[in-house]
């Protein structure tokens, strides 16, 4: 279980002349738990789209169980920093979003959506059209849909965003829970160090101009992590190292 | 409240049709020149099982016409959308259809296609396909690109895409161009009548009555006319709500829940 689930290797973005990304490489382990922090336009998300095979990287190579997926889509489950909810589907249409383009939405994954649906609080909204959600629903419903999409690997670019700080807090022990229990790879991205810390197997900061991995930080908190985790003097040196690493680049 | 909605309208045309009547009566109008609304009401009462066949005739061809016009329309706009040559060749093609004066060009299409039906659905056709092609055009350039990446990143192929991404992000502008093209598609009918018909029509017997200073019967057969429009108008609102409910419900119906 503990081998190599994904490994990005010498991975390098121009956009034109622009070099959005330079040469970057990680290896993540399987079921692992890696969070990226960085300022805007430090090239996270263009990482990301790498990943999900969007992006075909320049240079360098994207695998996946040792699989070359460069620029081949449909391997991992992919929740955009936008929640991209299709105005015309409701809540369990966008949940079986996924099933309905690579085949048929059966009933089973209807009620399997439902179910999700139901279990996180959107119960009585399964067959609400997005545009009568708030956003903080709206974008669970995109981490749902990411969730219904049954895929090992999940890239999720700034999943919480939009929520309100105790719904983010709920927010985040749900994924861990969800993590802890289907064994995913998560690949997260936030803008929020406490965020990142507190999720983390491994916390990678990244710095701009152009995007790179500046350092990667073990965070060897114990598990499960409650809120009382976020207190526990550990956090607070881990949080404080990271923060310095990215304060660190600033000034220079 | 939806007994006032539905009232509102009536009480309109109620309103127009007793000022127009006062007129008529007040100013001492003659018949010829001016019939009052209840003159064109006995006009359409006395001549109506001869006028029902007529406007069965004119129906008939707009809603061909409209159906042609709006289907090539819309395969059009998807060509287009898709294949950029096509765009670039054929949106030119599509304004001059427009500059050219429909009137001017039914004689000559009378010679090429004859005095049938033919002639009538091309100038319905070109009246009612140029909204539809450039509103559907909008929607579909118009969808949001992450959505479509969101599609692609789930490994879907251009096909799903197509289908469940793309199309559904045309059906308002569509129901827009669709409206437009109900209201417009009974004028091209008439004009078609005018200049390519042996066929008889609601327009080609409007031109009758009016050389006989019939001006009651003519205004009969705009009335109709107008209802037909009116009617394709409204049909089209319907068809539109049901085809997406997204746009003014927060749920979706019941019998499509799955
Ligand atoms: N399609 C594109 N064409 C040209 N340049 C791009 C494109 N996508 C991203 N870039 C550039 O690449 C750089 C990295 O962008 P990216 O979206 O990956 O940043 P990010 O770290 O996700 O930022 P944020 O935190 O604001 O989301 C930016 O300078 C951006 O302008
Ligand atoms: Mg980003």
């Amino acid at each position: 279980m503990t081998d190599t689930k994904l490994t990005i290797d010498g991975v390098e973005v121009r956009f034109g002349e622009a070099l959005a990304l330079a040469e970057t490489g990680l290896e993540v382990k399987n079921g692992e738990f890696i969070t990226f922090v960085g300022p805007s336009g430090c090239g996270k998300t263009t990482l990301m789209n790498v990943v999900a095979g969007l992006q075909r990287p320049t240079s360098g190579r994207v695998l996946m169980d040792g699989q070359d997926i460069s620029g081949r889509p449909g391997h991992v489950g992919y929740m955009f920093q936008k929640d991209l909810l299709v105005p015309w589907r409701t809540v369990t249409g966008n949940i079986v979003l996924g099933a309905a383009l690579t085949g048929r939405a059966t009933n089973a994954d209807r009620a399997d959506a439902r179910e999700l649906a139901r279990r996180y609080g959107l119960g009585d909204f399964v067959d609400h059209y997005p545009h009568a959600l708030s956003g903080g629903m709206r974008q669970r419903v995109a981490l749902m849909r990411t969730l219904a999409f049954h895929k090992d690997v999940l890239l999720l670019d700034e999943p919480f965003g939009a929520l309100d700080a105790q719904t983010r807090l709920e927010m985040q022990q749900w994924l861990l829970q969800v993590w802890a229990d289907s064994g995913r790879t998560v690949l997260f991205i936030t803008h929020d160090v406490d965020e990142a810390v507190f999720l983390a197997d491994r916390v990678v900061v990244m710095s701009p101009r152009p995007g790179r991995i500046q350092a990667i930080h073990d965070v060897g908190l114990p598990r499960p992590r409650t809120v009382d985790t976020l207190l526990t003097p550990d956090f607070m040196e881990l949080k404080s190292q990271v923060l310095a690493g990215l304060y660190h680049h600033m000034e220079g | 409240m939806k007994a006032v909605r539905l009232a509102t309208p009536l009480f309109a045309v109620l309103l127009v049709a007793a000022v127009w009547q006062l007129a008529v009566s007040v100013f001492k109008v003659p018949a010829y020149v001016l019939p009052s609304p209840s003159q064109t009401w006995s006009a359409l009462g006395d001549d109506w099982t001869n006028i029902r066949s007529l406007a069965a005739q004119t129906l008939y061809e707009s809603a061909i016409g409209f159906l042609v016009g709006a289907g090539i329309g819309f395969a059009l706009a998807v060509a287009m959308a898709h294949v950029k040559i096509a765009h670039r060749v054929l949106y030119p093609i599509l304004i001059a259809t427009q500059a050219v004066p429909i009137v001017a060009i039914a004689a000559p299409l009378v010679i090429i296609l004859g005095y049938g039906l033919a002639p009538k659905l091309v100038i319905v056709g070109l009246i009612v396909f140029f909204p539809v092609v450039v509103n559907v055009l909008d929607g579909l350039s118009g969808i949001d690109a992450g959505m479509v990446n969101l599609a692609r990143s789930m490994g879907a192929g251009p096909v799903k895409i197509f289908l469940l991404i793309r199309l559904p992000a045309t059906l308002s502008p569509l129901f827009s161009a669709l409206k437009l093209g109900a209201a417009y598609a009974v004028t091209g009918a008439v004009i078609g009548e005018w200049t390519a018909s042996i066929t008889p029509g609601l327009g080609k017997d409007l031109l009758l009555k009016n050389s006989r200073l019939d001006t009651a019967g003519v205004y009969a057969d705009v009335l109709l006319l107008t209802a037909i429009g009116i009617g394709g108008f409204l049909l089209m609102t319907i068809l539109e709500r049901v085809a997406t409910p997204w746009r003014t419900r927060s749920t979706a119906r019941r019998w499509f829940r799955r």
